[in-house]
């Protein structure tokens, strides 16, 4: 068990050092989050009463555009320079490894990406029970983006195009949006959040549990 | 011999290619020939003898090709992850096969279904599209087949294509439920269900009797084309083995 | 008694048949050379060797069991070094040693330094694979089969880039990987320089 645990932090520890001499490719798809919720302002005018109503669906919108970007990062350069075929090959399971670049990508950009949300948030002044449930519903719903997001990057890495990323993911993120839009709503009229919470974090459970095993198996097709 | 090892023989036989071309030209001439009584029959029962509905009037009767249409986007979708994933875990070509030609016909299906229903919504609803749940979940079900096609097209070798496909269909399959759910309670926070007298069970039976010919002529429809298609594609595999060679030396001395 | 052994082999690459029929054994201190024209499928066996590709027919067998029922027994006892070098660019040359240690599962303490000293990097330990020549590159690459245990080695070109002095480092050490008990398969073109050490051959592809 301890030995699963040391390779988990050791592969953590790689990908996240990779991250950070790599900034670009962590900071551009927080920089474009930011973008694109600077750009609905401008195309809704700045009407304020019509924008607060629109804020936390801006800010989750925007949060899985931007995932679509991020997401070939887990798995690219290691597919460009062999590293996959080495970690498909190692004494160790993929399933085990597969989670913990998940773990990465998610503390390189779900984690981050919250905070640039709460400071929108704060900058737009979202009301504060409103703020509260978006906050939950990203807690909660961008590791579960990570973690659908890896299955289809695994499979379509290196494949022509991130086009195809988008269209295979988008579709399979509706309900996480859904949840957390109607918590976000339910907050700001009031009301108690209890039921979507549950059913995020029961996606996000089922999403733990089977995301890294499909993860591998899709790993293993791709490079076959 | 034990029944189980007599299933593993039959299924393995059935699903040798050369076994299938030949049992599957006889299964598709039979079901062509169901096809088309049922789909007269649905047409006939369901365009001139079915009464008018005292609601709707004449335009409930696009239900006719709306219902099974419906029906088949979902049937064939399972039928395409349950396919693959047979393909995926015992390796069986067939099974690939049959999973990524029902793809297209499941798409046209769903196609047909987004479409009638939009067709129906005009002078139900006075638009013809709502965002509600049905509606909203099989747009989305139409862009899983839609995925599933372009990642089969992106991949060059086909068996490994196959078995991405089987993933991804896998995948679709446990969120198709959680989106259905999450898109029916975000529509019904947002609006009333304006639709849902439309699937009162209490249908006459003059109605219901051509809409079950409808159903299995779109049935047997689907188990046609797809064996049409299936016996292409199990030509083009198997253009080495020696069989095929004999069939096309065989194709060549009838037309000679 | 053969360990590693592959009966009737096929392997089928976008509908077309590379080899089939394929079959070999080998025992220990076995060296096996893989050679062929380009697109023999020389990188497609090795990959179906180690378990990467699945073959169309035949069975791959390590210790008498099929390597599919027995995957990570099987992975545990064999190094495979394919085309690309398997390190990040942006890790230093211990950084990325140690990563490939900890994936090899060997627990033994490693000098990093004196291994980076055997294949003519001394001194480089700090310095990041981005400002390395691929020649250098190549070499951490094969810096794997100094940190690992295993019994089988499976390389694919595994002089590409190498100079001359890299080229015998490495036939210096699988010789006495062989001598050992150990075992090699490789793909390359190159002739080897192995002082009389038994090789075996598959040649691929058509041309005789």
């Amino acid at each position: 068990m301890n030995e699963y645990l040391n390779i988990f932090f050791v592969i953590l520890r790689r990908d996240l050092t990779l991250a950070f001499r790599n900034k670009s490719e962590f900071i551009n798809p927080l920089m474009f989050f930011v973008i694109i919720i600077i750009l609905f302002p401008l195309a809704f005018g700045s009407d304020s009463a019509l924008l607060k109503q629109l804020t936390s669906g801006i800010i989750w919108i925007s949060a899985l555009l931007a995932t679509c970007l991020s997401l070939e990062a887990i798995f690219r350069s290691d597919f460009e320079d062999g590293s996959i075929e080495q970690l498909t090959l190692a004494r160790y399971p993929l399933t085990l490894l597969v989670s913990a670049k998940v773990t990465a990508h998610w503390l390189t950009f779900g984690l981050p990406l919250i905070i640039v949300a709460l400071l929108t948030g704060l900058v737009l002044s979202v009301p504060s029970q409103t703020m509260l449930a978006l906050l939950i519903t990203l807690l909660l719903g961008t590791p579960v983006l990570s973690l659908i997001g890896a299955i289809t990057v695994a499979l379509t890495i290196g494949l022509r195009g991130g086009m195809l990323l988008s269209l295979l993911i988008l579709p399979l993120y509706m309900p996480v949006l859904i949840f957390s839009m109607l918590a976000v709503q339910n907050a700001t009229v009031g009301q108690s959040i209890a039921a979507e919470i549950y059913f995020l974090s029961g996606i996000l459970v089922l999403a733990i549990t089977l995301a890294p095993i499909t993860t591998a198996a899709a790993l293993r097709i791709r490079l076959s | 011999m034990s029944l189980y090892k007599k299933c593993h023989r039959w299924f393995h036989q059935f699903a040798s290619p050369k076994y299938f071309y030949d049992i599957s030209h006889i299964i598709s001439k039979y079901a062509i020939v169901v096809c088309i009584i049922c789909f007269i029959a649905g047409l006939y029962g369901g365009l001139i003898l079915a009464p008018a509905d005292y609601q709707q009037g004449d335009s409930f009767r696009i239900m006719y090709v709306h219902v099974p249409a419906a029906w088949m986007a979902l049937f064939v979708y399972v039928v395409m992850a349950v396919a693959g994933g047979i393909g995926l875990i015992w390796h069986i070509k067939l099974a690939e096969i049959v999973a990524r030609n029902s793809a297209p016909i499941g798409a046209s299906f769903t196609f047909l279904a987004l479409v009638s229903g939009a067709i129906w919504g005009k002078p139900m609803w006075g638009a013809y599209w709502v965002w509600d749940a049905r509606l909203t979940s099989f747009l989305i079900l139409f862009f899983l087949y839609l995925g599933y096609i372009a990642l089969q097209s992106a991949f060059e070798d086909r068996r490994v294509a196959a078995r991405a496909g089987a993933i991804l269909a896998l995948v679709g399959i446990v969120n198709i439920p959680i989106i259905h759910y999450s898109v029916e309670w975000w529509s019904t926070l947002h609006q009333g269900s304006i639709i849902s007298q439309i699937d009162k069970p209490t249908v006459h039976m003059s109605m219901l009797i051509p809409l079950i010919f409808m159903v299995l002529a779109f049935k047997t429809f689907y188990v046609t084309s797809l064996l049409i298609r299936v016996r292409t594609e199990i030509l083009e595999y198997e253009s080495n083995t020696s069989w095929v060679k004999q069939l096309l030396r065989d194709y060549k001395n009838v037309t000679n | 008694m053969s360990i590693f052994n592959i009966k009737n082999l096929q392997c089928i690459r976008r509908d077309n048949i590379l080899f089939q029929g394929l079959n070999f054994d080998l025992e220990q201190g076995g060296l096996l050379q893989i050679d062929g024209v380009n697109g023999s499928g020389k990188s497609s066996l090795l990959q179906m060797c180690v378990g990467l590709i699945q073959a169309s027919e035949g069975s791959i067998n390590w210790n008498g069991v099929n390597i599919k029922e027995s995957r990570y027994q099987f992975q545990s006892d064999m190094t495979y070094f394919g085309h690309s070098n398997g390190v990040k660019a942006e890790l230093t040359a211990r950084e990325n040693m140690k990563v490939m240690h900890a994936l090899s599962g060997d627990k033994s303490d490693i000098d990093y330094s004196s291994i980076l000293k055997q294949i003519g990097l001394a001194g480089l330990e700090d310095v990041l694979l981005s400002r390395m020549s691929a020649g250098q590159k190549r070499r951490v690459g094969l810096s794997r089969i100094f940190m690992t245990q295993s019994k089988l080695w499976l390389l694919d070109e595994p002089f590409n880039a190498l100079d001359k002095n890299g080229k015998k480092i490495i036939e210096q050490l699988i010789v006495k990987h062989c001598t050992a008990g150990g075992m090699v398969i490789f793909a390359t073109h190159q002739t080897m320089e192995i002082d009389g050490y038994p090789l075996q051959h598959i040649h691929l592809g058509n041309e005789t």
